[in-house]
């Protein structure tokens, strides 16, 4: 791969092939999403913890799940059964799905994100922090996440949440000299979904753990499996 | 050039007459008046209607109340989009004022982004500058500037201050002799068909010849169908703050003159009115 401080369209392209190589040989479920633009894309099923999630987002969760209970138990009407059955911070289960476009003004890949309950209940940020952030292990983590905003999909024209690309050169930078001090090639895209990917928290990613330690090693943080 | 700086004002200070109404569905203690309202075009809609949700909150009960949105004949209005944009894509063809739809329930978490405070209009605001920059100077002019800078940018908008504006602006408008001009145009197309909202690529003012590219030569590029050729009808219209720029105007003038307060300049293609 060649090595350049930026990424070109074509570049980017070229790197989600090999991304893509290695997710089928990993069964990792990342997809090209074709069009005028291409973008790779991952949708997961996944349970998150709300323990510290906003009081209002585990209401509704609670609710969620008695009414489910409810459903489940005879026509003896009795309150109390079905509250004792849920469990206190029952797991929330989500939808989530993962986009990576190329942002030509800033020559760097850009994740895209959002998550649905399976009443197809769109997460807020707020939630989303409750999930993450308990797991981030520095501040420089905290600073990369803090770049997290709602924005509009600029293929889908929808509400996603966005990590914004202003911060990727800075992380991305030592990577890439050091992979030209010691001659080797690196895959833009592929490093900075390993950096990236472990921040967002939501999805497992299969990896080559010797991307994420070499990564690690240079960035001074370990990106959280 | 004085002319030059007079097109500035005019876009700065173009206003579009809004009538805001509440929705039929919403709850409401005594009967709701519409509102009337002058909405600057380079602003955006949750900046400049306080006085709407102050007005219509008057006749509500507190627990009806979650987050105001807008719509205009069903299309709820994207509140990150510069007002003028928004009319000129979705009501241009209509009579005035532009009659608008208030909710208070039900936001359409899919469509609408949240606009919990100013600041979050603030980071949409910078963050279009920042990008803006990095197209025109490799972000060098944008992270040249101190943080009251930015502010002021960002007030100037706020408060409708063009001078304390473009005291500031002006720098993101430069470029060297030897440049020609900005490295990229930032610039945004905006269709009204389609599920794709709009279209933002690369494309320089000048050609690897030298050559002036213009108004015509973008879409040429990136939305023929916007041009038409010899002899066949015009069916679509290329509107900038509400006007149809010519063709044959030079990219980089238009860049430095007709972009919105965020340096970008939003291309509205929308179909010729039939009337």
């Amino acid at each position: 791969m060649k090595m350049i401080s930026g990424l070109d369209e074509d570049s980017f392209v070229a790197c989600c092939r090999l991304v893509l190589q290695k997710s089928e040989e990993l069964r990792d479920g990342w997809r090209w999403e074709q069009g005028s633009e291409g973008y790779l894309r991952k949708t997961v099923l996944h349970s998150v913890s709300i323990q510290e999630a906003e009081n209002s987002e585990r209401e509704i969760a609670h609710k969620e799940c008695q009414s489910s209970e409810a459903v489940l138990l005879d026509d003896e009407d009795d309150d109390n059964v079905a509250g004792a059955n849920c469990p206190a911070d029952p797991p929330l289960w989500v939808h989530s799905e993962f986009h990576v476009l190329f942002s030509s003004s800033y020559r760097t890949p850009v994740m895209f994100f959002r998550s649905n309950t399976l009443e197809g209940r769109a997460l807020s940020l707020d939630a989303m922090w409750s999930f993450i952030k308990p797991k981030l292990k520095s501040s420089s983590e905290e600073d990369l996440l803090s770049t997290v905003t709602q924005q509009e999909h600029p293929l889908l024209g929808q509400t996603f949440f966005m990590l914004h690309p202003c911060k990727t050169n800075t992380f991305m930078r030592p990577v890439l000299q050091a992979a030209q001090r010691e001659n080797r090639a690196v895959n833009y895209v592929l490093t900075w979904l390993s950096v990236v990917g472990p921040l967002v928290d939501l999805f497992p990613i299969l990896l080559c753990s010797r991307t994420r330690a070499s990564v690690s090693e240079r960035l001074g943080f370990q990106p959280t499996l | 050039m004085a002319d030059d700086k007079d097109v500035l004002r005019d876009v700065w200070y173009g206003r579009i007459p809004a009538c805001f109404t509440l929705h039929q569905d919403q709850v409401t203690e005594r009967e709701a008046e519409p509102y009337y309202l002058l909405l600057p075009r380079v602003s955006y809609l949750t900046l400049v209607t306080d006085k709407v949700k102050k007005h219509f909150l008057k006749v509500m009960r507190a627990e009806d109340v979650e987050e105001m949105w807008l719509e205009y004949e069903g299309t709820p209005l994207k509140w990150h989009y510069p007002i003028g944009v928004l009319f000129d894509l979705h009501a241009s063809s209509s009579i005035l004022p532009w009659n608008i739809t208030v909710h208070f329930k039900d936001f359409p978490e899919r469509d609408l982004l949240h606009c919990s405070s100013n600041s979050v209009i603030e980071a949409h605001f910078m963050s279009g500058i920042k990008e803006a920059d990095a197209l025109k100077h490799k972000s060098q002019v944008v992270n040249d500037m101190q943080k009251k800078d930015h502010k002021q940018l960002w007030m100037g908008l706020q408060n409708d201050k063009f001078d304390q504006f473009w005291a500031m602006n002006r720098k993101l408008m430069e470029y060297s002799t030897e440049d020609g001009g900005f490295r990229y145009i930032p610039f945004r197309i905006y269709q009204t068909t389609g599920e794709r909202p709009f279209i933002q690529k690369l494309f320089r003012p000048l050609s690897a010849d030298g050559a002036v590219h213009t108004l015509g030569d973008l879409l040429r590029e990136m939305y023929p169908a916007a041009v038409t050729h010899e002899g066949a009808e015009k069916r679509l219209q290329v509107v900038i703050h509400g006007i149809e720029p010519l063709l044959e105007t030079p990219l980089q003038w238009l860049s430095e003159h007709l972009s919105h307060p965020d340096n970008f300049l939003h291309i509205c293609i929308i179909p010729v009115p039939s009337d």
